[in-house]
């Protein structure tokens, strides 16, 4: 494997979005979706001790803010645990529930259209479904996260097939998942720390990465994505970065994070001028002697990096969007 | 019923962890009482529900902007982990060094402030107290941010000797002073804003920034000082190798681990004015402390392996804090064997019965023993446990009643089912009286391996007296 780093492969862009618990706004973003208009679809998972801050914010990457949809409940357009997204030809979007067990659709503006799924481990079944992505026929991929599999399904939810289940290829836990132009199937296998590869018909094909913080190695990835030239970009989630792999897995480059103030966050504090000016005063990339070796511990002391990136994602313009779960907001790069 | 050996490995595990079914005592007798002392100073690997898995379904529980988060996050470890003992002692050292989200308001620095607990649980009570010291939340709780050179804060300095090592009545209001200028200068980086964001409990623009130490020298009292009868150029580190070596000190934590692990001492404020239960014992753990330099696992050693400990008359002394009561039967249901949404509603169980993590009621702890139980909190605490542990869809408590299934036959008397159930939930030993009305609720079922009945009378059984105490 590759050490050698393509420093300028990605550049970074901006930041989108702050915290806000209702709103413009996310809490505790888990997934960004670049919708056929690319319209963002940011989904917010919230916490448990409250029912608000769950939702979907529909924005965009000049800071435009278009409303939001869903929200806490068991009822049709609701989720409890939402984590992945995903849109279909059509231009529907497609939103997981890790707690309700089934997947749910919406038209593009955030009507509720449908619901599938239900717990078990059966054929069909799902138990904690998470990562979702539709391929160029429209059937859609969900990570079955404690069923340990990838199970296919048409949009409205008929079982098709099943990968990963088995042998060589066999995921555990698996996240998020992407396909690319040939309809083969990536996994963030988050519980060997790698990424695996298969093909449309469900063959396993590669497996890229392993457990470590060296380049081209992964610590729980969380999601990964596909662009049009085959380069595969990896939410390294425990390690709190993003790696580039070329198409043949070798590493190309790694983001730690450059994270800035947001359109939405500059409103926020030329409002609150006293929070503000104490903030310039703040030095929050110092260096620190920490006493614990530890990624997360270090996003959570500087601002900038990546905290929990939870997902990366590509729209048709080529820009990356990083999720960032515990910074509530997006860092955007493009390609250099 | 139960040998001497097993009640005794039970009544260790109720003390030195959360209590232990069945099965791992089974596993703690197989290699006996002394060596499983050791297991619990020195555990090997740690195994335990995956940070990671608790992170990626919980982001609060990893992001920390509320003040229950980091509650949660401490519940999932005392409910699923093989190192008891290490979080009973991370519960021990938040029960003196009491500090709370009421004023800090950051989740994720008093966080920090447990994993410090947890790093330094049974080592140097010298290492700890520094740590203690240098702690961002304990800084903000106590207000030594505002501890300068010219304008001393006395906050710290003050419950440093009253509360957290020595006790009222072995200093004066001077060595509170001197004390107190000895951290001048110790505070939080970022102070201005990071103090700001926390009055104002703000998360914007983008969540929490966690806190950590930082030593101001143009803000620090280089000046002599006269501290406990030595004089010097001091600082806090001088200061707390003095405290260390008081014998007042060894005494204070004697006290409190005697009180904590084996019968319920009064509040401290008034330690001054009433003796210890059992003075040999404070007298053996202080001098455990001085002959191996101030080192809390061999204190605790020498506690456990101890004829105070181990005696029939120490057992069910003690009534389980809420947390302990609610970790205890966590473990026993084994219903978080994966992050669930119901760790919350769990959590929140403890906050019913009087006890919210990371939130005392005052820098003075819990106040504990009997003072945990009134008719609201028993209740509470009665229909928890009976609730949680007669329900055997829970994987623990499903297999419990698998295996008693399989042990009954139609020839079983209703004492012998009593007898399995007690084995199963811990060797738990009851009195006569409670014996009586478990034999008589287990005669009105069927004999043989009746699922259901065996279920309800689990749930009778941890709505004993003695399941609620330790």
């Amino acid at each position: 494997m590759t050490t050698t780093q393509e420093t300028d492969f990605l550049v970074y862009d901006r930041a989108v979005g702050m915290t806000v618990m209702e709103g413009k706004g996310f809490y505790y973003p888990v997934d960004t979706i670049a919708g056929n208009d690319d319209r963002l679809y940011v989904i917010s998972r919230s916490k448990e001790e409250t029912v608000r801050g769950i939702r979907v914010t529909m924005c965009d990457l000049d800071g435009g803010y278009y409303g939001n949809f869903g929200g806490y409940g068991f009822g049709g357009g609701q989720f409890v645990w939402p984590a992945c997204g995903a849109v279909d030809s059509r231009g529907r979007f497609f939103i997981s529930d890790e707690r309700l067990h089934r997947v749910t659709a919406y038209d593009p503006t955030g009507n509720y259209l449908f619901h599938w799924g239900h717990a078990g481990s059966g054929e069909g079944e799902l138990d904690s479904p998470s990562g979702l992505a539709f391929d160029s026929k429209d059937n859609i991929y969900v990570a079955d996260v404690y069923n340990n599999r990838v199970q296919k399904f048409t949009a409205e939810g008929e079982f098709v097939s099943v990968i990963g289940a088995e042998g060589p290829g066999a995921v555990s836990l698996p996240w998020g998942l992407a396909t690319d132009g040939q309809d083969n199937v990536y996994v963030a296998d988050f519980g060997n720390d790698c990424i695996k590869k298969f093909s449309a018909r469900g063959d396993f094909l590669a497996r890229y990465g392993g457990p470590g913080r060296a380049d081209g190695q992964f610590t729980k990835p969380a999601s990964v994505a596909v662009d049009k030239d085959g380069y595969i970009y990896v939410a390294d989630w425990g390690n709190e970065r993003v790696q580039v792999l070329d198409a043949d897995g070798r590493f190309v480059t790694k983001l730690r994070g450059e994270g800035t103030i947001s359109d939405w966050a500059a409103n926020f504090l030329s409002i609150n001028r006293e929070e503000a000016a104490a903030r310039a005063t703040a030095d929050l990339e110092m260096d620190i002697d920490f006493v614990i070796d530890d990624p997360h511990e270090e996003s959570s002391h500087i601002e900038k990096y990546f905290w929990c990136p939870s997902s990366v994602r590509l729209d048709s313009r080529g820009y990356l969007y990083v999720t960032e779960t515990n910074r509530h907001r997006i860092q955007v790069y493009r390609r250099g | 019923m139960l040998d001497a050996n097993t009640e005794l490995i039970a009544h260790l595990l109720r003390r030195a962890g959360f209590g232990a079914n069945r099965q791992e005592l089974a596993s703690y007798q197989s290699i006996g009482y002394e060596a499983t002392v050791e297991e619990l100073l020195n555990p090997r690997e740690e195994q335990r529900l995956s940070e990671y898995l608790i992170r990626r379904f919980h982001p609060e529980l990893s992001g920390m902007m509320g003040p229950l988060a980091s509650g949660e996050n401490w519940l999932y470890r005392m409910a699923t982990t093989n190192a008891p003992l290490r979080e009973k002692m991370t519960l021990f050292w938040h029960g003196i060094f009491a500090t709370g989200y009421n004023k800090v308001i950051h989740g994720k620095a008093l966080s920090d402030q447990t994993r410090m607990f947890r790093r330094h649980a049974t080592g140097s009570f010298r290492t700890l107290l520094l740590e203690l010291s240098r702690d961002p939340a304990m800084i903000i709780w106590l207000d030594n941010q505002d501890n300068h050179k010219d304008a001393i804060n006395e906050n710290y300095g003050r419950e440093l000797l009253e509360l957290f090592s020595m006790g009222v009545g072995n200093y004066t209001e001077r060595d509170i002073k001197e004390c107190a200028r000895a951290f001048t200068g110790w505070t939080i980086a970022n102070r201005e804003y990071m103090e700001l964001r926390s009055q104002r409990d703000s998360d914007w623009p983008y969540g929490r920034i966690s806190w950590h130490f930082e030593f101001h020298p143009e803000d620090h009292d280089e000046g002599e000082k006269e501290f406990l009868g030595e004089r010097g150029n001091f600082d806090g580190e001088d200061i707390i190798d003095i405290i260390c070596k008081q014998p007042a000190t060894a005494r204070f934590i004697s006290r409190h681990l005697y009180s904590f692990f084996v019968a319920d001492e009064p509040p401290v404020p008034e330690w001054p004015y009433t003796p210890p239960a059992d003075q040999n014992a404070i007298d053996t753990l202080a001098q455990a402390y001085f002959e191996h330099d101030y080192n809390i696992g061999e204190m605790l050693r020498v506690l456990f392996n101890s004829d105070f400990f181990k005696a029939e008359e120490a057992r069910y002394r003690k009534v389980k804090s809420p947390v302990e009561l609610v970790a205890g039967v966590l473990r026993l249901t084994g219903e978080f064997d994966r992050p669930r949404y119901e760790i919350l509603e769990r959590f929140s169980q403890a906050s019913y019965m009087g006890q919210i993590l990371n939130n005392p009621p005052s820098v003075e702890g819990w106040h504990t023993g009997t003072d945990w139980l009134n008719s609201g909190t028993l209740v509470e605490r009665i229909n928890f446990a009976s609730k949680q542990v007669g329900d055997a869809t829970k994987p623990g408590i499903g297999s419990m009643v698998d295996r008693i299934a399989s042990e009954m036959k139609e020839s079983s008397s209703p004492e012998m089912l009593v007898d399995a159930c007690l084995e199963e939930v811990g060797a738990l030993s009851v009195d006569e009286d409670t014996r009586r009305v478990l034999v008589d609720f287990s005669a009105r079922g069927s004999r043989g391996g009746d699922r259901q009945h065996i279920a309800d009378l689990l749930q009778m059984v941890a709505a004993t007296q003695e399941f609620q105490r330790a």
